[in-house]
């Protein structure tokens, strides 16, 4: 079946791994399980704070919501951080190196650099966390916290998350699979993104309205190149590994990649239509958005043509892995799609400043990149850790808490939005009703908080149990 | 199917090239976006809206920059904008959130700009301008009396910063002309 070039090696497909763990990935296993954890504990803190989030959501009272560290505004900005600097963060970081030493064969002999800067990572995290919570926070999304986190953030990132580019720089054949670029791509854009955002926007800030241009660009980056891209290296590499197939229509491969990154960068300002910067700017933005379909078709033509021949589907929703890495692969589609059709004026016009653009966000952040993250990790923590999961119930409620939760918010956010924004554009609805109209929703948003919570909670019990049941040496590790 | 090669083109294997095409991917969009609107409105100003008449925007009250700093510090901005779009762009005008839209010459002179992505609350540019009937202090501690809906308390928000607060929000007006933009008749 497969498909050999010159040299005998199968394309559109990762090369065939060891059954057993080889000294290469036991050498991971240290850095690897300490970003894993603490990425799950903050995955639990950013939970807790988005059901407290939820809670306020639509109602005058709320929890702890007269308290200054509790106040919606700190909130809401806390919550973001930790999930995305905290999870989504710590999670890639144990996720890419683990992929590209799989592909590259890497042995990680400095193990406790990347520990290292693991450490420094969540240390500046805690504290510009602890920071936004005391109120002393930037105002823009994302880059909240105080300025001088950044820098450490920025240095932690280089120790802790470019390993996977050493590894690729030091594989000992020539050959490349597209899951290597992504992560390779990812890792290097980052650091330049962050640090140019931290520059632009908190230490040396750009004139007026420039600063919301520097921060659009920053967000579209942060989300499309940082989770889009290595979300994409693990739906590349599992979904042919666990259906040993070939993915369809493997040579466009390299153009998804390079038409990926060309246009990512250029939707930021596609958020800002409307608003008081340069109307070729908000064109450039809607272009580039639209240009977007592009990689977005092709991947889907890789991954959904994949999953959709020879009972692919079937087979995806049998194996856990598969089941989350296959989710995540529709709703990157799903992103990719409303992200280019919403990007136009009278589309955005409607959608402005609603719940819309939140659930395009976490189409990506949560519904692909999480859903990822977590059917990787039940392929890769038994093979690191010797164990086996404890509980198959776990799984189960870990899944539908967390997938029917993540849809009952998509849909508020995305149809709530949109019917918020038809009456918002009906200047003859009073704000106030247009708000109340809202309810609905809000009482869905907060059963989805709770659900997604359940799920997590199951997630972390569940793998903790397997880490700390783990005392058989890693080498002696089984492959399922 | 085709004998595939992908694996065969160097830009995919070689490290360099595909380091300076992501630095390339990452660079473009920021010079031409970032960098070339520093240089379009970095050097916009106060101007007069007609010939002879006053420059605006008007300086910023000392008590107003204090109030934005605790604006900042409470995570207004997670459920306020401070834009009004032109009309044709949502119902903002009509509305009467503004009498005219925001332009990027009304925020030339603010330390720290705060557009908001996000309106579970009014928009807020043209604040000051809209509310002079309003106790904007009430509002802040004691909202539902005042006839918001789901705004918080803040209660907890020492006097001092309170006053700042309000008078931040009552300088908040784009209630003048501007070369941009006309104001509505």
């Amino acid at each position: 079946m497969t498909q050999d070039n010159r040299s005998g090696r199968p394309q559109g497909r990762p090369p065939e791994g060891d059954g057993r763990v080889s000294r290469g990935e036991a050498s991971l296993r240290g850095p690897f399980l300490l970003f894993f954890v603490s990425a799950v504990v903050w995955l639990l803190a950013a939970s807790v704070l988005g059901v407290i989030a939820a809670l306020d959501l639509g109602s005058m009272v709320g929890v702890l919501r007269d308290c200054a560290w509790f106040t919606p505004g700190r909130i809401a900005t806390a919550q973001q951080d930790l999930f995305v600097y905290g999870w989504g963060f710590n999670a890639f970081f144990a996720l890419n190196l683990w992929l590209l030493a799989q592909l590259g064969r890497f042995e990680f002999r400095n193990g406790w650099l990347a520990q290292l800067g693991g450490v420094a990572w969540n240390l500046a995290l805690t504290y510009g966390v602890a920071r936004v919570f005391a109120g002393d926070m930037t105002g823009y999304r994302l880059l909240d916290f105080p300025r001088e986190v950044g820098p450490v953030l920025a240095v932690a990132f280089l120790l802790a998350g470019f390993w996977p580019i050493v590894a690729f720089a030091r594989r000992p054949t020539g050959h490349t699979f597209a899951s290597q670029w992504f992560v390779v791509g990812a890792s290097f854009a980052f650091p330049l993104i962050y640090l140019l955002a931290q520059l632009l926007v908190l230490w040396q800030p750009a004139s007026g309205v420039v600063q919301a241009i520097a921060h659009s660009w920053f967000v579209a980056n942060l989300l499309q190149l940082w989770f889009g891209a290595s979300a994409l290296a693990a739906i590349y590499y599992f979904l042919p590994k666990v259906l040993e197939r070939t993915l369809t229509g493997y040579y466009l491969a390299p153009v998804a990649f390079w038409t990926f990154f060309l246009f990512a960068g250029w939707t930021g300002p596609a958020a800002l239509v409307g608003s008081p910067v340069p109307l070729w700017l908000q064109s450039t933005g809607v272009v580039a958005a639209a240009m977007m379909l592009i990689p977005v078709i092709i991947i889907a033509i890789n991954v959904l043509g994949t999953l959709s021949s020879q009972g692919g589907w079937a087979r995806a929703w049998n194996d856990t892995t598969l089941r989350f890495v296959s989710f995540g692969a529709v709703a990157f589609t799903l992103a990719g799609v409303l992200g280019g059709v919403f990007a136009f004026r009278s589309m955005s016009a409607v959608v402005r400043f609603t719940s819309f653009a939140t659930g395009l966000e976490q189409l990506l952040v949560y519904g692909c990149a999480s859903m990822v993250v977590f059917g990787a990790s039940y392929f890769i923590l038994p093979r690191l850790t010797g164990a086996l999961w404890p509980s198959a119930k776990l799984v189960h409620v870990h899944f539908w808490a967390t997938a029917l939760g993540f849809l009952a918010a998509v849909v508020a956010w995305l149809v709530g939005g949109w019917q918020n924004g038809q009456l918002l554009a009906n200047p003859a609805v009073a704000y106030a009703d247009v708000l109340r109209a809202g309810s609905a929703w809000c009482l869905v948003l907060k059963i989805s908080a709770v659900l997604v919570l359940v799920g997590h909670v199951a997630f972390a019990l569940n793998a903790f149990g397997m880490i700390l049941k783990s005392s058989v040496p890693a080498d002696a590790g089984r492959h399922d | 199917m085709p004998a595939v090669t992908t694996n065969r083109t160097p830009t995919m294997k070689n490290l360099n090239t595909l380091l300076a095409g992501v630095f390339l991917a990452v660079a473009l969009p920021f010079g031409a976006l970032v960098l070339s609107g520093q240089s379009q409105l970095g050097g916009l100003g106060r101007a007069a809206g007609e010939e002879g008449g006053a420059l605006f925007p008007a300086r910023e009250p000392g008590l107003a920059i204090q109030g934005r700093a605790v604006y900042v510090s409470l995570g207004c901005v997670s459920c306020h904008t401070q834009q009004v779009r032109p009309a044709g762009q949502g119902s903002d005008i009509a509305r009467g959130l503004g009498g005219r839209p925001s332009v990027a010459r009304d925020y030339a002179l603010q330390s720290q700009v705060l557009l908001g992505e996000r309106r579970l609350g009014p928009d807020l540019a043209n604040y000051g301008a809209r509310t002079s009937q309003i106790n904007v202090e009430t509002l802040l501690t004691d909202p539902a009396s005042s006839g918001a809906v789901w705004h918080p308390s803040y209660r907890f928000v020492d006097a001092a910063q309170r006053t700042a607060l309000v008078a931040y929000l009552k300088s908040l007006r784009q209630d003048y002309p501007s070369p941009e933009a006309k104001l509505k008749k």
